[in-house]
């Protein structure tokens, strides 16, 4: 973080009196933004959904308004020039844009193609060069030959940021980069972006809804809210204002909270590691004792013994299963598999993309059969009944809302399974349902057009109007803003009255850590582990063999020592004080 | 019992349909210039049409099924491919006899056959050998309009994504719509299901795609494609690597001695069928 602007020098974006409306709108998107981005600074944007971050990113490139033509007033320079005067083409070659949803901005078949496209297409002589280049910046030149759609999501997003970076932008935004990534993937892209930025003083400006990874990253920010920067701070300053923050849907990094409460005199942590130390050292006399196992395990999360388990739900039993790839060699993606679901169950199944996560929910649907050992839901061998009879029993909600809607509203998709099996209380289940999950209102609406929220939200409804005994979730926080994802939790958390047993397949160790009480980590195609969240998150070996990262407040509470480690802010400062109290 | 099959399955028809459009087989056209391919193929598509003479269309088939075997087409291609010939043949046969007609009819009646199939045999081993990227810049290089290429090789790169998608769709029917009770005589009532299932799984398959485009488009801005389209700076680049060997150059001369041969074969032994 030794890059100081240079003085003097035009700033990197800077927006004047700015307001801009899309065409057809009733309201303004911006009103009135005035914001100086320096050269080489890594801002964050941050606001809650609908506050204008997507729309203000895109007048940096010229997107709006000459994509999007909309009444604009104000003007925006990159550099000290107009963005009016200058074509969309003209201004990618100093801003560069990654989306939300960058598979979609992929658009050649291979990945070197890919990056060499825009090289290409303006006609620049060292094209070649640039495509290495960008790259092996990105660290993706041993990919060059594979096609885009053989990558995982971490991989394609750094090549839609190489192919960026082969014009050589002084700018790039990123939208959202964690959103669809798994914690380890999201690392390696915030790792790229700070490279870009200290090595070659690239401004990166990302819009971000996790506050953590912006304390960790970001030298500045900007809080967004109705179309306008409510301010623009450094860093620092900006995760002071907590409540502030708060109030826009942005919760305070948890290590921050956490300091807050315990040593409101010390200066904000940006980090686990500074966090702890503030914290030991304006409590080191009464440092908590480590391991202390007369400490009650919180009693709700506890996983009950195995002798008063519930009846099993379903089972897997020697289970091995592969795909055949395109060039017809077997994949094998789980390897002898034994597992066992029992009542009353709210399971987490954790690891890394590719681990098997999907392929053993997909099993217990029916929709595949394994190729070795037996899969049994309620007792009924898969491979003795079709889908559609398993469906009785098992749902499973897809990662991606818009693939559970196959009607053209929300309410026809709900009503689809009860209505289909002649459920005579179809009507009041449905009513029933869409209330629960406070869709009433946009029932009439075509699922594809709502937020992204209210979307997980219709799905749940969907899995809930079937009545499964085995409700599978594959990634229901992904892409949420905090807000969202809380109340999609609080649903999950409401289900178990009418569901037997809940897997969710998830990156989000939040969740893990809110919600689970059982937790069973798979690595390559294996379960190897078996547990409990605080165990989980207790043992670092284990978790950074399988790429998991544990929450801050985790964390932090196994630097303080606290072991088992506490899952939630208020568990760490209620043990923080009582054990300071039994010390003194 | 139900069980994970490699054989004939849906997962089979879409790995063969991905080998056969991203050319990952080889072959002996595979490693040739993508424009002199287009040239071959169009050889193929219009001598037939020249001539009457059986023996000169059976030759040119047997040529075509030879380069079929180089070229190493899969075996979904080529089954439907001979489940539709030998379909058509006894059409012929039928129709031939149905309508009263003699040795001419049938005879008129093959050599359309033939001729099609000749043509089909010459597309399929020309466009499996035929990669995106190659068929994209070879079209662009024979001056087709660069939206066209493009759109090539986009369709390409979308193909994966929207079989995967469409499969998805296709499994939420099967497992949420209305289990069938009844198969129905010959099973009527499951052809109907997976008819309608077909049908309606496109709704939802074309909005969602039309929301990914949104991103595609507002990223080939930024990538300048409109840009390319008024400048002709790139399309120098981007075909700057298509460079004919000798080899393509053989390729080219030897179709033509075979075409050139077959000619003289039919001259030799005419059996002609058809309008004189």
């Amino acid at each position: 973080m030794t890059d100081i602007p240079r003085p003097g020098s035009a700033p990197a974006i800077e927006v004047e009196a700015l307001s801009f409306r899309y065409p057809g709108a009733d309201r303004d998107s911006l009103t009135g933004v005035d914001l100086r981005i320096e050269h080489g600074d890594f801002t964050a944007v941050v606001g809650g959904n609908g506050s204008g971050k997507t729309t203000l990113c895109k007048t940096f490139n010229g997107l709006v308004p000459h994509y999007w033509s909309g009444t604009f007033d104000g003007a925006v320079r990159v550099r000290g020039q107009d963005t009016r005067d200058r074509s969309v083409g003209a201004l990618s070659h100093q801003v560069g844009y990654v989306y939300q949803d960058f598979g979609n901005q992929l658009v050649r078949p291979t990945v070197r193609d890919e990056v060499s496209f825009a090289p290409v297409n303006f006609g620049l002589a060292d094209h070649r060069e640039r495509t290495d280049e960008a790259m092996e910046l990105l660290g993706v030149t041993h990919l060059a030959d594979r096609f885009t759609w053989q990558l995982s999501g971490g991989q394609q997003h750094l090549v839609a940021l190489a192919a960026v970076m082969a014009l050589r932008p002084e700018v790039v935004v990123v939208d959202e980069p964690v959103a669809e990534l798994d914690p380890a993937h999201a690392d390696g892209i915030y790792a790229a972006l700070t490279d870009l930025n200290t090595r070659l003083g690239t401004t990166v400006i990302v819009i971000e809804h996790h506050a953590e990874y912006v304390a960790r990253h970001a030298r500045s920010v900007v809080l967004m809210a109705d179309g306008a920067p409510v301010w623009h701070l450094p860093v620092r300053e900006a995760m002071e204002r907590v409540d502030e923050l708060e109030r826009h849907g942005i919760p305070a990094p948890q290590v921050v909270q956490a300091t807050r409460s315990l040593a409101p005199w010390a200066p904000v942590p940006l980090t686990v590691e500074e966090a702890a130390a503030h914290l030991s050292a304006h409590a080191c006399e009464d440092r908590p004792e480590p391991d202390r196992p007369s400490e009650p395990a919180p009693s709700a999360r506890a996983v009950a013994p195995a002798g008063s388990r519930g009846a099993p739900v379903a089972r897997m039993t020697g289970v091995r299963h592969g795909y055949r790839e395109v060039g017809g060699d077997l994949a094998v993606v789980l390897h002898d598999l034994d597992l066992t679901l029992y009542d009353g169950e709210r399971v987490a199944l954790v690891g890394g993309n590719g681990a098997g996560k999907s392929t053993l929910m997909r099993l217990f649907t029916g929709l595949k059969v394994p190729r070795e050992g037996t899969v049994r839901v309620g007792g009924t061998d898969t491979r003795t009944v079709r889908p559609a009879a398993l469906a009785d029993q098992v749902c499973y909600l897809y990662q991606r809302p818009e693939q559970m809607f196959l009607k053209d509203n929300v309410r026809e998709d709900v009503a689809m399974f009860p209505r289909g099996r002649g459920r005579p209380d179809t009507d009041t289940l449905v009513t029933d349902v869409l209330d629960r999950v406070d869709l009433t209102g946009l029932a009439h609406r075509d699922g594809r057009l709502l937020s992204g929220g209210q979307q997980r939200r219709a799905t749940l409804a969907i899995g809930l109007a079937m009545r499964p005994a085995l409700l599978l979730l594959d990634e229901p926080t992904s892409s949420l803003d905090t807000a969202s994802r809380d109340a999609v939790i609080a649903m999950l958390d409401a289900l178990a009255d009418t569901i037997r047993c809940t897997v969710v397949a998830t990156h989000d160790m939040h969740l893990v850590a809110e919600w689970a009480q059982r937790v069973l980590v798979l690595d390559q195609g294996r379960v190897v582990a078996d547990t409990t969240p605080a165990e989980l998150f207790a043992d670092p070996g284990l978790m950074s063999a399988v790429g998991l990262v544990a929450p801050q407040i985790t964390r932090l509470g196994l630097h303080l020592g606290l072991n088992p480690p506490p899952l939630t802010v208020s568990e760490l400062l209620d043990r923080h004080r009582t054990t300071r109290r039994t010390r003194a | 019992m139900r069980k994970e099959r490699d054989g004939i399955s849906v997962e089979w028809v879409k790995l063969e349909l991905l080998r056969t459009a991203y050319a990952t087989r080889g072959g002996m056209l595979a490693a040739r210039d993508p424009r002199f391919v287009i040239g071959w193929y169009l050889i193929f598509a219009v001598v037939p049409w020249f001539t009457h003479n059986i023996t000169v269309l059976a030759a040119l088939f047997t040529v075509c099924a030879a380069a079929v075997v180089l070229s190493r087409v899969g075996p979904l291609i080529l089954g439907l491919f001979v489940i539709g010939f030998v379909v058509e043949s006894l059409y012929v046969l039928f129709a031939a006899w149905f309508f009263g007609g003699d040795l001419t009819t049938v005879l008129a009646l093959v050599e359309l056959t033939l001729k099609l199939a000749t043509i089909s045999l010459a597309s399929m081993a020309a466009f499996v050998s035929l990669d995106p990227e190659k068929l994209s810049d070879g079209l662009l290089s024979l001056h087709a309009p660069a939206m066209l290429s493009f759109g090539v090789s986009y369709g390409y790169r979308m193909l994966p994504v929207l079989m995967e998608e469409f499969h998805t769709v296709v499994d939420g029917h099967r497992l949420r719509a209305a289990p069938l009770t009844d198969k129905g005589f010959l099973g009527w009532r499951a052809v109907v299901r997976t008819a309608t299932t077909l049908v309606q799984a496109f709704y939802p398959l074309m909005l969602n795609t039309a929301k990914r485009t949104r991103t595609t488009v507002e990223a080939l801005e930024t990538k300048g494609f409109t840009y390319a389209a008024e400048h002709p700076d790139g399309r120098r680049i981007r075909l700057a690597h298509l460079r004919a060997d000798r080899w393509d150059h053989l390729l080219i001369i030897g179709t033509l001695l075979l075409v050139a041969a077959s000619f003289a074969l039919g001259q030799a032994y005419p059996l002609h069928g058809g309008v004189r």
